[in-house]
């Protein structure tokens, strides 16, 4: 048992890389790409011409969005990994992560004027290993800044050059070596000798310089960057296996684009609204569900066994965006009954509430747990209602097939009474079922109710989801996505556990 | 029809045969002209059983025999109430039980009362060993709950009783092997542990429907021997239900012939396998191969009772009285007494030896009385081979 858990809990691994890597194909598929969002939500997408162009070229250079999907497919796992390779990361004391800088890219047609790219200057004096905290500190500090300020002028003199280039390249007869948005198509264009006796040509040069200046200030910073960054200035994250080439840390999942706030921060606000729903919903379902299934089998064909069944199925056909709507309509309007909340879980000035219910000067004071559970009526109601039937009925149909098994017709001859034989016998040997089913339903406690939280305004995982999928927040849905992926896998192998105790037949070996 | 003792007369008292002694001159069982139905949906009732008459003594074997939906397992059944109703229905007869030498008519208990006889006073063993036992509790488990519901033990005296009826059943080391599920156990040994879970209770009689049908042939032996060697240390009656005319041969007292829901023949094993009157039972012998002779197809049923002439070898046919066979119209001169199964009688027709037979105007005012045979091989003096 416990070798063949752990094989499932390695097979978690290729699942969820599997699966991960679907939905950030399917991201990057769509119009846009992985980094549509904050393209969009800087400015990029609107702007025009050459602040477009250069609003792009930083984002790009800054989220490493221009590299192929895999590679950056390859990022964000080794990111959310436990399991790191390399460098470790190291914390800074607002506890954000700083990583080792990324490598620069060449900068663009450097072969149309140099023969070699130009070496980074010597790294600037650092202190030493013995130097204090602080002075580490501030040197690294003082390394990235000037790294961030020269990437900055080179972005900018790399994206006027490449304005430039293009021009030229149009101008002289190579339309096809320029996108229509004047992009060059650096692998077409490298191959080209370009016109040098063009008029454009003396302001391609200079511009080529800038840019070549600019990169071999940036690739000079980068390197005291780099050279700071092995001095160690903050405390390493993680728990290291092998110095420098394996360590274990918590998975980083990542800034929020869209709320600008880490994503596990959002997940952690969320969650909690969710699970209080769907543990109120749970046991509802369950209590009434499974004593109604075992009912209708005992009394086959009976009134109880007819009116459940076709209650349950006619709830079951309501969908819950109409019963959301109507409960809300009827049930929360003041106009109507008013009994209910419309929206959210808590009232305005709940945080000001005691927690049990009292008698205070203005009379009845209903308290901080009163209200929760007031507000939880109608959402818990409506994720409910449709719940009963298919678990009803697959308790029913379980309990008759087991009532016609021979160990029935035994435990009868025994002398055992009725009430013994449908809980002790035939309601055991029904469980399974109603592990698959819970199994099934268990992973929807995370992934939220999207429609009940929309129709109730609760800021739960489905209403995140949702605006994440809005927003094309692309770290928020891989991150959910994971998270949902690896509670199925579990919920799965927990049903795995679960038969296994309530069949003694299944072993796993 | 005899009255039936009011059922609210029986007691939760056990009787053990060991505590107290049997009165073998009583029988323990009595079927009187028992009729079950069962309801076939938009069609006519199926009369499953119809007239069965027949009785079990103590420390006697009653053999019934006959092929599969003769209605064997259905009267077996209907003696502890375990035909599900509906769709069945007790439509006529009575089975009285011979209860502290009160006769006690089962069929009319209701749940409560007869869960006190299921297990303790009347045990029964199934044709399946593989699917009879719960497959999610083990064995010790399932034993336990029998005794632990009939005998007023405490759990640690309940355990030793297990124990015990394990051993007494040659299950080895049955201490360790309670905490067992049924799934690790060989299909012989799990009809031991039925036969164990069913005599744990030390019953008066033990109904076992096929017991040995889905095992092996030296198992099969294995287990009959053991069912005789704890009847004769016991005492209890047992109705033994098969279509295995060895089995029968080697196991039997008593037969009882069925076919379509009547008995047909009815007798001491030497009467019946020496003389048997009916065509069906002689159809059902003919068809058995023999080893010292050689022939190139076996005979079949059909070939006996499609023969008209077989029909007319039953004592008193020169005077009309022709045996009783579904297929066949009722003869010319049939006098049925009003009820469904009227047309069907019956009758005694050598001294110990019943037939059933056409209520023609031969057997029209003739009353024989209902089968009722206390012979036991063992206390036969003449019998031809003494069981071991």
């Amino acid at each position: 048992m416990g070798t063949y858990l752990l094989r499932r809990l390695f097979l978690l691994i290729p699942t969820v890389i599997g699966m991960t890597f679907l939905i950030f194909m399917l991201i990057a598929s769509s119009k846009g790409g992985i980094g549509a969002a904050i393209a969009f939500s800087s400015g990029a997408g609107q702007a025009k011409g050459e602040s477009a162009a250069l609003q792009r070229a930083r984002l790009e250079d800054r989220y490493g969005l221009d590299s192929p999907v895999v590679v950056q497919y390859g990022r964000w796992i080794g990111r959310v990994s436990p399991v790191k390779f390399g460098t470790r990361d190291q914390v800074s004391p607002a506890g954000e992560r700083f990583r080792e800088p990324r490598s620069m890219k060449d900068p663009p047609l450097w072969e149309w004027f140099v023969d070699a790219l130009p070496e980074p200057d010597a790294p600037k004096e650092l202190p030493g290993k013995d130097a204090e905290e602080q002075v580490k500190r501030d040197a690294y500090r003082q390394a990235s800044n000037d790294f961030a300020a020269a990437r900055v002028d080179h972005v900018r003199a790399r994206t006027e050059f490449e304005l430039a280039a293009g021009t030229l390249l149009r101008e002289t007869g190579h339309r096809d070596a320029v996108e229509s948005d004047g992009t060059v198509i650096l692998g077409l264009a490298k191959r080209i000798e370009p016109d040098k006796s063009h008029a454009l040509w003396a302001d391609v040069e200079q511009k080529a310089k800038v840019m070549l200046d600019t990169y071999k200030a940036t690739i000079s910073n980068k390197a005291t960057l780099d050279a700071s960054f092995a001095t160690k200035p903050f405390p390493e994250s993680g728990w290291g296996l092998i110095p420098g080439v394996l360590w274990l840390d918590a998975p980083d999942l990542g800034y929020s684009y869209s709320r600008s706030t880490p994503v596990i921060n959002e997940i952690a606000k969320a969650l909690p609204y969710t699970l209080m729903l769907n543990l109120a919903a749970f046991p509802i379902i369950y209590l009434i569900a499974v004593p109604s299934g075992i009912l209708s089998a005992t009394h086959r064909g009976s009134w109880i066994d007819v009116t459940s069944g076709s209650l349950f199925v006619a709830l079951w056909s309501i969908p819950v965006v109409w019963a959301g709507v109507l409960a809300i309509g009827f049930l929360a309007n003041d106009k109507y009954l008013g009994m209910f909340p419309v929206s959210g879980l808590h009232d305005n000035d709940a945080a000001n509430y005691l927690m049990l219910p009292s008698w205070g000067e203005n009379g009845f004071e209903r308290g901080y747990l009163l209200d929760t559970l007031w507000h939880l009526c109608l959402p818990v109601a409506c994720i409910v209602y449709g719940g009963f039937a298919i678990l009803s009925k697959q308790t029913r149909a379980a309990m008759l097939e087991n009532f016609t098994m021979d160990y029935v017709r035994t435990a009868k001859a025994k002398g055992v009474d009725g009430g013994s034989i449908v809980m002790r016998h035939v309601f055991r040997n029904s469980l399974l079922p109603i592990i698959t089913m819970f199994v099934t339903v268990f992973p929807a406690t995370l992934a939220g109710s999207v429609v009940i939280e929309r129709i109730f305004s609760i800021p739960g995982m489905g209403s995140m989801i949702i605006d994440a999928i809005f927003l094309r927040d692309t770290e928020i849905l891989l991150s959910n996505s994971l998270i949902i992926g690896i509670v199925n896998v579990v919920a799965l192998l927990l049903a795995d556990i679960l038969y296994a105790m309530a069949d003694p037949r299944i072993t796993y070996k | 029809m005899p009255a039936t003792t009011p059922s609210s007369a029986v007691t939760a008292t056990r009787t053990s045969p060991s505590a107290s002694k049997l009165d073998e001159s009583v029988p323990l069982l009595r079927v009187a002209d028992l009729a079950v139905s069962f309801d076939n949906g938009k069609g006519p009732r199926i009369q499953a059983v119809d007239g069965v008459r027949m009785t079990i003594y103590p420390r006697q074997t009653l053999a019934v025999v006959g092929e599969s939906g003769c209605g064997k397992s259905v009267t077996a059944m209907s003696t502890m109430q375990l035909v599900p109703r509906p769709p069945g229905r007790f439509d006529r007869g009575a089975a009285f039980f011979n209860h502290n030498g009160k006769s006690v008519n089962l069929l009319t208990l209701s749940e409560r009362e007869m869960q006190q006889f299921r297990g303790s006073e009347i045990a029964m063993i199934f044709q399946e060993p593989m699917t009879s036992l719960n497959p999610v509790y083990t064995i010790g488990d399932q034993i336990l709950e029998a005794i632990l519901l009939h005998q007023n033990v405490k759990l640690d005296e309940a355990i030793e009783i297990a124990v015990r009826a394990m051993d007494d059943v040659g299950i080895p080391d049955p201490r360790s092997r309670l905490s067992d599920y049924p799934h690790q156990f060989s299909g012989g040994m799990r009809q031991r542990v039925m036969i164990a879970m069913a005599l744990a209770c030390d019953p008066v009689l033990l109904l076992a429907d096929e017991p040995t049908t889905a095992l092996d042939v030296t198992i099969q032996a294995q287990i009959l021997e053991l069912l005789r060697k704890l009847q004769n240390d016991r005492g209890m009656g047992m109705m033994l239900i098969t279509h295995d005319l060895g089995v029968v041969a080697e196991n039997a007292d008593v037969v009882c012939v069925m076919y379509a829901g009547r008995v047909v023949e009815y007798g001491t094993v030497f009467e019946v396998f020496k003389h048997p009157l009916h065509p069906y039972t002689r159809g059902l012998f003919a068809s058995i191969p023999k080893m010292h002779e050689h022939r190139r197809r076996l005979v079949t049923i059909n070939q006996i009772v499609d023969n008209l002439d077989e029909f007319k070898k039953l004592p008193g046919a020169s005077d009309g009285v022709r045996p009783w066979w579904p297929w066949h119209d009722p003869p010319k001169d049939i006098r049925p007494k009003p009820g469904p199964a009227g047309d069907y009688y019956l009758q005694e027709v050598s001294k110990d030896h019943w037939v059933g037979v056409w209520r023609t105007a031969a057997v029209s005012d003739h009353e024989s009385p209902p089968p009722d045979l206390a012979y036991r091989i063992s206390d036969d003096p003449e019998a031809p081979s003494k069981k071991k």
